[in-house]
């Protein structure tokens, strides 16, 4: 297990060394940067600015000076927002992604994995149908249509929750976290179920059964892990993709998270802020397939000695 | 009735058939079969693919698969199986009936210490403890000898070999000290050279502690070898049956004797599949209003193709169904 570590741990760096390098030089190469707008500057103006930011040294010292800077999560300031730093825009937008990220990802995972039990255990049955119900809107209708409908509803017609914002309560917190769990729910309940249904077929859940140890041992014993698996796989990519901020919920529940900055910062050319949350955005994806991989290990004996 | 010995059996199958829905109809694969297995007897149970000797034994552990359906009886100790609760078969199969099965290497979960998979029935049905049941366990491996057993308790399925895991299987279905043990093909999916240790492992264990086998195989040998009585089974009905030795030495029905022929040395350790009868092996379908091996038999006669022959004495007791025993045989 410990090799096992090691060896994600070691490849995790690597593959965060290799985003670091790609994603500098990409920026880079694309055509047109952050002052090629179209208001004229002049050539001097530009020269000082071009400084500042050090666009002017050589490729490889920008890199350097880059990479140095990374390390200690310094990404110099934000073009854009001029008078803060991206690290200090991350790590103020932080806080309020993560906490509606973690809440959406324990949500759609408890949810999806008992809604895709259930159907598998009751096949055909009223559960298995609304599971079914709820997984196609979740999957088919996206979210920047569901979310203003839920506003609608549960804020302005019955007055139950805040229609969005950040406030003291959790009740602010309810309707985005709905809205993010939804199609995760969604296509976590299809996997779950059908997973469930594969591993019922399994040789080894027909040698419980005649064990006479009972159906619920079967289920719970025997055949969960089995069902859960693809579940832990997906959830290493997707609770990095969720924490990390989605742009349709921050914007609809009016929140301060990060998630608006993805879009934002590319438009803008906003080397440093692009750079910062792809970054922030790629480790995150390393720590949470680590993580996976780690729970898929103990969970399976055959994935830690792969 | 009177056909089927009386005796104080610890099974008592009658007119078990076992039925499958399909889209497209439904087929038999068990047709009206009825046999008793003694206490502590060993009985093969032989007959070509398909022929419906794992819906047997499956029905008998309430095991069919979803579309299947089983009719008749089965008393096991004076219990009907077939109509018992789901909770009551629960007990019958944690404590006095176990299975192994054909693929060891499918058979146990991947994701359990393998003394954990072996403890597991101990604790629920027996009671004991955690640590008692693992320990139990791991003298059971001992038993079939894995060897280091009480280090091989603690790895996973994934780090034995087909032929451990097949004793691993043995192991856990004769911990609970069941009185019968169905045994469905044990050994066809395992290397030659270890099957025969697996067979006397299996026997050596089973008599010991007096445990009755409905014994499922393809390999003649081992049926000589190991069996009291034989049935020999064609399109999911008994063809003939009787005591192992007799049968083998004059088999009554064309069918057992096409089935002997084409094991030419009955010792011999590895039987080939019986694709020397000449045609193709009969496959679930609709049922043939005559002999199902009628159309294969080379010295049918016209009421083979349409009239069925029933199960009769040939012989104190032994069995056959063929219109033909009693002026040929
Ligand atoms: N779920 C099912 N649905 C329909 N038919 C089935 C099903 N399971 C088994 N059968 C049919 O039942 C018949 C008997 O099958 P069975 O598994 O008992 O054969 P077998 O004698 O054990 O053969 P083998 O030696 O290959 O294991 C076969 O014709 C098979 O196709
Ligand atoms: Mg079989």
């Amino acid at each position: 297990m410990l090799r096992f570590l090691t060896k994600r741990a070691g490849d995790g760096i690597l593959t965060l060394a290799a985003l670091v390098t790609l994603t500098f030089f990409v920026m880079r190469l694309a055509p047109g940067g952050p002052f090629s707008s179209n208001r004229k500057i002049s050539p001097d103006i530009l020269a000082n600015i071009e400084a500042t930011y050090h666009l002017d040294e050589p490729l490889l010292q920008q890199f350097l000076r880059y990479v140095w800077g990374v390390v200690r999560f310094d990404f110099g300031p934000s073009i854009r927002f001029r008078d803060y730093s991206v690290a200090d825009i991350l790590i103020s937008g932080l806080p309020y992604s993560l906490t509606i990220g973690f809440w959406a990802v324990m949500v759609a995972t408890v949810t999806g994995v008992t809604l895709g039990i259930l159907g598998a255990l009751k096949r055909n049955s009223i559960i298995d149908y609304s599971a079914g119900v709820i997984a196609v809107i979740g999957i088919a209708v996206p979210i920047f249509v569901l979310a203003p409908l839920m506003q609608v509803y549960f804020a302005l017609t019955l007055r139950w929750l805040p229609v969005g914002g950040w406030g003291d309560s959790w009740r602010n917190l309810v309707l985005p976290i709905v809205a993010l769990s939804l199609p995760n729910i969604a296509y976590i309940s299809r996997l779950t179920r059908a997973a469930m249904i594969e591993t019922l077929r399994e040789n080894y859940i027909r040698t419980a059964v005649a064990k006479g140890i009972g159906g619920r041992r079967v289920v719970w014993n025997h055949a969960l892990t089995g069902a859960v698996l693809p579940v832990v796989a997906y959830l290493g990519p997707a609770t990095a993709a969720i924490i990390t901020g989605s742009i349709v919920i921050e914007t609809i529940f009016a929140l301060p998270g990060i998630g608006r900055h993805f879009v934002d910062a590319a438009l803008n050319r906003d080397y440093p802020l692009v750079m910062g949350i792809t970054i922030l955005y790629g480790g995150f994806l390393i720590v949470f397939n680590i993580l996976a991989d780690i729970l898929r290990g103990w969970l399976d004996p055959r994935v830690r000695n792969e | 009735m009177p056909l089927i010995p009386m005796t104080d059996s610890l099974l008592r199958v009658r007119d078990l058939s076992v039925r499958f829905r399909l889209p497209e109809g439904e087929v038999t694969a068990v047709d009206h079969v009825s046999f008793d297995v003694a206490p502590g007897e060993v009985l093969g149970i032989v007959g070509e693919s398909g022929s419906g000797k794992s819906q047997i034994l499956f029905s008998l552990m309430g095991l069919l698969a979803g579309n299947g359906r089983v009719s008749g009886a089965a008393h096991f100790a004076g219990q009907d199986l077939l109509a018992m609760s789901p909770r009551a078969l629960d007990h019958v199969r944690g404590v006095a009936m176990s299975m192994i099965f054909q693929d060891p290497m499918t058979s146990l979960s991947p994701y359990k210490r393998v003394g954990d998979q072996l403890a597991e029935g101990l604790i629920v049905h027996k009671g004991l403890s955690r640590r008692d049941a693992g320990r139990e366990a791991v003298r059971m491996l001992d038993r079939v000898r894995i060897p280091d057993a009480a280090r091989r308790a603690r790895s996973y399925p994934h780090e034995f070999s087909g032929g451990m895991r097949q004793r691993v299987m043995i192991a856990m279905a004769l911990l609970v000290k069941p009185r019968l043990l169905l045994a469905d093909e044990p050994t066809t999916a395992l290397d030659v050279t270890i099957q025969a240790q697996i067979i006397d492992i299996l026997a050596e264990l089973a008599r010991e502690i007096g445990t009755a086998i409905i014994f499922v195989t393809h390999d003649l040998g081992v049926v000589a070898r190991l069996c009291d009585r034989v049935i020999v089974l064609y399109g999911g009905r008994i063809m003939e049956e009787g005591p192992a030795a007799p049968l083998f030495a004059a088999p009554a029905h064309p069918y057992a004797k096409g089935l002997l022929h084409a094991t030419p040395r009955i010792a011999a350790p590895l039987t080939p599949r019986l694709e020397t009868i000449a045609g193709a092996p009969r496959a679930g379908g609709a049922m043939l209003p005559g002999c199902p091996f009628a159309p294969r038999c080379d010295q049918r006669i016209d009421i083979c193709q349409t009239t069925p022959p029933p199960l009769k004495a040939i012989a104190p007791g032994r069995l056959a169904a063929c219109h033909l025993t009693g002026e040929t045989a």
